[in-house]
């Protein structure tokens, strides 16, 4: 029984759909979040939800599970049947620098709340609107 | 000779500032704007030996980075590197009596936005793009807050947000093209991109169109924009105007000469500029910061080089060109103005124009009002010209008419700006600017008029690059073949 | 009530805008699945055989996309310093005394956080790991020091002096490689094939991953302790 399910759940469709339907349903609580939340700090941690939803979708989607990672080592010595590295890259670029904003945005946030003592967005609004 | 030091010198001085601390008080200042004044000379060398090559970064492309310097990407470096030279020796005068908080801070910033804009512009492989996007974003989003009073923060808080989310949708878009191209680089996307299913090509374009539509500033997504102008210091609006938003601009539509060439997306991204123009010279009447006021202008201006660089051919793209340089110039000019204006009358309110007593500065802003609006005899109107004639040959009526109408309405602001500048009422005290202030707007508005009334001394140049910008034939061979 | 049926509209708003775009998004994904192509990474994979480097995705992020690399490291140098202008860490009062178990289990975790943080950064392009990750592992290290000691603080200008050296080493390191090789950072030291899987191979990849560790280790635990402040009217 336990193999059955194991082999339905091993085959390539079902594992695209999985990476496909898990990763937008949290780019969509991200997203939902994005847009309902009102506390600046929680808007900040929406797109940040939404942003590794991205990231997993990418490495799923390249992902080849016939292939091993890409790196030589446990008995590999050639540079054949491994996964894409690119993705790698990319993803690592890409979390260390919506890292680095986020960082950025806290400070700009607790400084904001330093100075004003706001931190709903509704709240915020400094100069006069048009 | 290599287009990598325009950016490489930048990024290592802003590396090495701690270093040239040691130097007192004045060695940043000096060795940034030493450094700057180099790179101008570099870019105008560049240009006139024609020089143009293919700058390649570890490996050959199309599996690797490198750097595209034909004469599109020459003349926007050009420009950035003249206006950013000269944004420096305005605040060199600036700094002896109002120097900003944690100067070293300030210049490191400054050197990040122009390395980062000059790599937008150079630069043709996608990811390369976003990690440059996002150093332009980050300089910008501090740049914005530097003050720390309530205002900046919150522009530096909206300025963040609204590029976060930008970046989260153009990394999604950029993922996609690889999972489905099976490459970053901009000539390979340009071959295979017809290619795609119908459904993915949407797809990608409106992932990319949201992610770079939120820092092109057009329509429905810059309602962030004059928020962001109001809170930062107008020193800081002169560099977003003039050079961040330009950069965007080349890099939005760069991407889409090349992967998606007279495609059916054109008249909708036209649309997309005449309404952004018309709403926010619209919006821009009922207004009474100045800051703010400019801001929609440039909102307005950017609608007009969205919608005339959507036509895609070779004479629309030199039109844009020749507004991009007189919009950089004259926005440079007036937020300049701004900051002298804010410095002495510690208010930005419409009204203090009738307090202002400086001949000087009054003429600079009637000049670049002037060629903003497309008087005849300045840059501007050779410009717009241009425009409007591309409109009437590619049948686009309506957004003539549209572009007609959102200019006058500019006309109705910018006579009620000169009003007040000339209303006989009570003066203050004469403002006065340091040499190399004065020496600053003199050459801008040189530059302003030279355009105005010799403009076929540069239109031979402008022409070659516009051809160079839509020619994605030669581009796509030159990455492909790996030359240098 | 007014109140109540306001949060209640823009959340059933908000749910139905993000469903819809999530559902068409997720519809055109589920139609056209990842294609089986030939794509870049697979011939990078090949090239990276020659490069003398073990590790694909450090040959990867510090040589063929070493440009990318510059970038991010420029990211994280301006987060920094933004954050440094935002939060000075100059009022920094004492608070209570750190837990007595936290004191002494500090002690002993320390020193073996940095050395292994060290190890991942140097081991780089051998095994898993490298730069960035050996740097957060040290910048993980310094917030434990700074949790368990009130009066720590990472001395300003030794952090200061670390990571403009790291930094000018990087482009310089570009730079040469400009002028030996005539492609800005391309690989100049000697990288043979024999040398895989030893400590010394891979010419210049090694040397920048130390470099960009060094720099991210230095400038998260900057970012740390800025965030960290605590100020009088807390």
């Amino acid at each position: 029984m336990i193999e059955a399910l194991f082999n339905y759940f091993n085959q390539e469709y079902v594992i695209r759909a999985l990476v496909d339907v898990g990763s937008m349903t949290l780019f969509f609580v991200g997203f939902f979040g994005l847009l309902t939340q009102r506390h600046l700090l929680k808007i900040f941690m929406s797109i940040s939800v939404m942003e590794i939803a991205i990231f997993l979708f990418f490495i799923g989607s390249i992902f080849n599970k016939t292939y091993t990672a890409p790196i030589l080592g446990d008995g590999h010595t050639a540079f054949v049947t491994m996964n894409d590295p690119i993705p790698h890259a990319m993803i690592l670029t890409a979390i260390v620098i919506g890292m680095a904003v986020f960082a950025l945005g806290v400070s700009f946030a607790i400084e904001y709340y330093k100075l004003t003592g706001k931190t709903d967005i509704n709240d915020i609004n400094e100069m006069r609107e048009k | 000779m290599s287009s990598i030091y325009f950016v490489a010198l930048p990024l290592l001085f802003g590396f090495a500032t701690p270093l040239l601390q040691k130097f007192g008080k004045n060695g940043v200042a000096y060795a940034s704007t030493g450094m700057q004044v180099g790179l101008f000379l570099l870019a105008l060398y560049l240009m006139a030996t024609s020089f143009w090559a293919v700058e390649i970064i570890s490996i050959n492309p199309p599996l690797g980075i490198s750097f595209v310097l034909n004469r599109a990407s020459l003349l926007f470096v050009f420009l950035f590197t003249l206006l950013m030279m000269l944004f420096s020796f305005y605040y060199l005068g600036l700094r002896k009596t109002d120097p900003f908080p944690s100067e070293n801070k300030f210049f490191i910033l400054i050197n990040m936005v122009l390395a980062s804009s000059i790599g937008l512009v150079l630069s043709s492989d996608l990811f390369n793009i976003y990690v440059f996007f996002e150093i332009a974003g980050i300089s910008a989003y501090i740049l914005s807050a530097y003050h720390k009073t309530p205002k900046a923060l919150e522009a530096g808080l909206k300025y963040l947000l609204t590029g976060m989310l930008a970046s989260v949708f153009l990394v999604f878009g950029i993922m996609l093209v690889y999972i489905h191209l099976g490459t970053l680089n901009l000539a390979v996307v340009s071959q295979t991109f017809h290619t795609l299913p119908f459904n993915m090509k949407m797809l990608i374009s409106l992932l990319l169109f949201i992610g770079f539509g939120f820092k092109v500033e057009i329509f429905p997504l810059n309602f962030w924009v004059t928020d962001v102008y109001e809170g930062s210091s107008s020193l800081i609006n002169s560099l977003f105007s003039a050079i961040v938003v330009k950069a965007y601009l080349f890099v939005f539509f760069h991407i889409i000469y090349l992967a998606m060439p007279a495609s059916d997306f054109a008249p909708f991204l036209l649309m997309t500029g005449a309404v952004s123009m018309l709403a926010a010279e619209i919006i821009a009447l009922k207004q009474t910061n100045l800051k703010r006021v400019f801001a929609y202008s440039s909102l307005g201006q950017v609608g007009l080089i969205f919608a005339v660089l959507s036509l895609e051919n070779s004479a629309a793209v030199a039109a844009g060109f020749f507004i991009v340089i007189a919009h950089s110039v004259a926005k440079m000019m007036i937020f300049l103005s701004i900051t002298s204006i804010e410095r002495e009358h510690k208010s930005v309110d419409i009204a203090t124009l009738k307090e202002l007593n400086s001949p000087f500065l009054t003429v600079m802003i009637v000049l670049s009002m002037l060629s903003l609006l497309g008087i005849p005899l300045l840059a501007g109107f050779v410009g717009k010209f241009l425009a409007l004639k591309s409109f009437a040959m590619s049948g686009e009526f309506v957004v003539l008419g549209v572009i007609i109408v959102a200019s006058l309405i500019e006309s109705i602001y910018y006579f009620k700006i000169t009003g007040n500048l000339f209303e006989k009422g009570e003066r203050r005290r004469r403002l006065s600017l340091s040499k190399s202030q004065k020496s600053v707007f003199v050459t801008l508005a040189v530059l302003l008029v030279v355009l105005g009334t010799l403009p076929w001394l540069f239109s031979g140049y402008i022409q070659d690059a516009s051809l160079s910008m839509v020619d994605t034939e030669s581009y796509v061979n030159l990455l492909m073949g790996g030359l240098k | 009530m007014n109140f109540k049926r306001d949060i209640a509209t823009r959340t059933y708003s908000g749910f139905a805008i993000a469903a819809l775009l999530i559902l068409t998004i997720l519809n055109i994904l589920l139609q056209i699945g990842p294609p089986d192509i030939q794509r870049a990474g697979d011939q990078l994979l090949a090239m990276s055989a020659d490069d003398g480097v073990a590790n694909a995705v450090t040959s990867v992020v510090v040589y063929f996309r070493g440009f990318d690399t510059l970038g991010e490291i420029a990211v994280l140098f301006i987060a920094a310093l933004g954050i440094g202008l935002m939060l000075s860490a100059h009022n920094r009062t004492t608070h209570e005394e750190s837990n007595y178990i936290l004191k002494k289990a500090s002690r002993m975790l320390f020193p073996m956080i940095m050395l292994f943080g060290v190890y991942v950064m140097i081991y780089g392009h051998l095994s898993p790991g490298g730069g960035f990750q050996g740097g957060v592992i040290v910048a993980s290290g310094v917030l434990l020091l700074l949790i368990s000691r009130e009066e720590f603080e990472v001395p300003h200008s030794v952090i200061s002096a670390l990571e403009t050296f790291a930094g000018i080493s990087y482009v310089l390191i570009g730079l040469i490689g400009l002028l030996v090789v005539d492609k800005f950072l391309g690989n100049f030291l000697p990288n043979n094939i024999s040398q895989m899987g030893m400590l010394f191979s891979g010419g210049v990849i090694p040397l920048i991953y130390i470099v960009v560790g060094i720099k991210v280790g230095s400038e998260m635990s900057m970012i740390v302790q800025n965030l960290i402040q605590r100020s009088d009217d807390d």
